[in-house]
């Protein structure tokens, strides 16, 4: 969606402090040209599809179509892409832009580590330093993809101010950034920040949508009647509906993470239900969750990738308009949908993207037999093993987690008096 | 003449006339920390010690200009209830038993936006703070604060950097009224963990002296100089190129380091 001057409606701008001024107009400028050269999109489709597989796959699920008996039920794979979430789509995207603009360093922020760790993973491939600040609390909750991060060679930093969640990893690439900005650029995950990421990010994540506009004709003859997509910054939901935008037939539902309720600080609800506030913070103007002063609050989710505290402009903009209808799912209806993917259709899916799939699951039964829905399913659910496995209580976990510290801590004294 | 440029003015031809420096000081404090009313005594005690100014910052919760010196203040400030209006009230009340010196008030646009801007221009010149330094509210979105702030007879601070391109500092210059904040070095405030990663650019930056010149070449306006400010050949080295120098993270860290006296101590090494 283009920007007006990098605004949608009231939301968007670039608010960020003069010393990124130039690395500012800089990018925008490498995209405007970017996108509109030949070469660079063709690389940009040949890196897509040897690199992470795409195009992804269009998924009928027969299952949970005759389980709900309303709507026939699609899901978009990006599941399926290389590092399992759509988060890949953007990184190459951007990836490339920093080769075409001549820096030689990628900063990044991340909450889950799912971003982290396609930014490394773009780094490692693209020949890239790489920097990633993750809140020490979530290193804490997401210790295996710091791992691989590492491993990839990029150099993880955690970030101890406030309240050491992703809001705080994303101030301190900003600080960075404003350290280090002739070498190195800000590679944002999703579609918020300062002009011209959101639509940026937006642009690089709108081969979702493409792709279904042709799959959907060509599986079932027409468009989808409605798309869901779960919203945290808003990237996937921007990549699936956005090619759907002129299409006003064309339904597209939103939907944000209710948590564990209402109360400020227990959900990440900046949308739906008038429980966000516009606000001006992080680089650009959109809904945050905020008290009275101004000041921006915690927030909540099961699903560590939908746990911010803004959302991209282009959503908070259509949301308005009523383009697009929000609505939130809560934790125990995330895991449940999530269970009945699992045991339908074989599919393990993010608990993100189960966000998208409780919100579709509540409409599917009322909607008429022959109208087709797509569900994007964002991402993967391996990296969301202990916490699904806390939230259906499986009593073997906690033994097998004992069982392998203690073989580990074992292995690990073994290996090191070989070492001695 | 704005109100804040002449009171500049006139500050650095009576420091001629004594023979002191002909640099003012600007110190930084975070309202609020650690307590409001400790904030408040140390403002009264650097005024009793003769500062010409004071940069009061009002706590945001997502300070991304800032280092981590300041940022801890701001989260640690930010354990209390702020209130933007008792705040202006109580440094207005401050500021009249110190007719020598000014405040001016630093913060980020959310908490400011959500006060109103034309209401804190208002209620900023109903205390005689002069000044407002937004530092993330770029002069492209500021038409309706830079109205408010004409209306009101008060200055809004542009800041401008040793990376802003030419013309950009020339339209920057030109717009400034009250002074022109000068930012010494690429960064944030303070000592910054990211220091190391800017050291590739220094080549192609101008020296801080021919940076200054060029700002001047622009400005009619005062100018200040701060970020990375905490060694006195520092400040003697902005005499006759900028008019004021801004202390912040280094007075923040002698504060925590040993309370007022730390900071007085660090404020007269630096100045007198």
């Amino acid at each position: 969606m283009q920007s007006e001057n990098g605004f949608y409606g009231q939301y968007g701008g670039s608010y960020i402090p003069e010393i990124l001024y130039s690395s500012q107009q800089q990018i925008l400028h490498a995209f405007e040209e970017a996108k509109n050269d030949p070469t660079f999109l063709a690389e940009l489709h040949k890196q897509w599809q040897q690199f992470s597989g795409r195009p992804t796959p269009l998924t009928y699920c027969a299952n949970l179509t005759e389980h709900f008996g309303g709507a026939q039920i699609y899901l978009k794979r990006e599941d399926l892409n290389h590092s399992g979430a759509h988060k890949m789509n953007n990184v190459i995207g951007q990836g490339l832009l920093v080769k075409r603009m001549g820096k030689k360093r990628v900063i990044a922020e991340t909450g889950a580590g799912q971003h982290g760790i396609a930014t490394a993973l773009v780094a490692a491939r693209l020949g890239l330093e790489c920097t990633i600040y993750m809140g020490a609390k979530d290193i804490e909750r997401q210790y295996p993809n710091v791992f691989w991060m590492k491993q990839l060679g990029a150099t993880v930093v955690p970030v101890t101010t406030g309240a050491q969640t992703l809001r705080d990893a994303l101030d301190e690439a900003l600080r960075d950034w404003s350290s280090s900005h002739e070498d190195s650029h800000y590679l944002i995950g999703t579609s918020c920040g300062c002009a011209p990421f959101p639509e940026m990010v937006a642009f690089f994540q709108s081969v979702i949508g493409d792709e279904v506009r042709e799959q959907s004709v060509a599986q079932f003859g027409q468009f989808p009647d409605r798309l869901y997509a779960c919203v945290g910054g808003g990237s996937n939901a921007c990549g699936l509906f956005l090619p759907f935008l002129d299409d006003k037939e064309v339904e597209m539902v939103g939907v944000e993470a209710g948590g564990k309720g209402l109360e400020l600080g227990e959900h990440s609800i900046r949308l739906s239900h008038n429980l966000g506030q516009p606000g001006i913070a992080q680089g650009f103007a959109t809904m945050f969750l905020q008290d009275q002063a101004g000041q921006l609050q915690e927030t909540h989710s099961i699903a560590a990738g939908l746990d911010y505290v803004g959302v991209s402009p282009i959503i908070a903009h259509l949301a308005e308009t009523g383009r697009i209808k929000m609505t939130y799912a809560m934790d125990d209806e995330v895991i449940a949908a999530c269970t009945l993917l699992l045991k339908k259709e074989g599919i393990i899916p993010a608990l993100e993207s189960s966000h998208a799939l409780a919100g579709a699951f509540k409409d599917a039964p009322n909607l008429p037999k022959d109208s087709k829905i797509v569900i994007n399913l964002s991402g993967r659910g391996d990296k969301d093993i202990f916490n699904v496995a806390k939230a259906v209580q499986d009593e073997t976990f906690p033994q097998f987690l004992t069982d392998y510290l203690a073989a580990y801590s074992t292995s690990h004294a073994d290996h090191q008096e070989q070492n001695a | 003449m704005s109100q804040l440029a002449a009171f500049i003015e006139e500050k650095k031809s009576v420091k001629v006339k004594r023979q002191q420096k002909p640099i003012l000081s600007m110190t930084h404090v975070v309202y609020g920390y650690p307590t409001v009313q400790d904030s408040l005594d140390w403002m009264k005690r650097l005024m009793q010690e003769g500062v010409d100014f004071i940069e009061v910052q009002f706590p945001f919760s997502d300070p991304v200009a800032d280092g981590p010196s300041i940022v801890a203040a701001c989260h640690k400030a930010l354990e209390q209830k702020l209130d933007v209006e008792t705040c202006l009230s109580q440094l207005g009340k401050l500021a009249k038993g110190f007719p020598e010196s000014r405040i001016v008030l630093m913060s980020y646009l959310n908490p400011m936006y959500r006060f109103g801007l034309d209401k804190l221009a208002k209620r900023a010149a109903e205390e005689n703070i002069l000044g407002l330094i937004l530092p993330d509210l770029p002069i492209e979105q500021a038409a309706t604060y830079q109205a408010a702030c004409k209306a009101h007879n008060i200055d809004p601070v542009w800041l401008v950097t040793p990376v802003t391109p030419p013309e950009r500092l020339a339209m920057l210059a030109s717009q400034a009224s009250g002074f022109l904040y000068c930012v010494a070095r690429s960064g944030v405030t303070g000592h910054s963990v990211h220091e190391n990663k800017s050291h590739e650019s220094k080549a192609k930056q101008t020296s801080l002296d021919d940076y200054l010149a060029q700002i001047k070449q622009h400005a009619s306006a005062p100018m200040g100089v701060g970020f990375g400010l905490r060694e006195r050949a520092q400040i003697e080295q902005l005499i006759g190129k900028a008019d004021i120098a801004i202390l912040g993270s280094a007075l923040l860290d002698a504060y925590n380091k040993g309370g007022q006296e730390e900071g007085i101590k660090l404020i007269k090494d630096l100045f007198h």
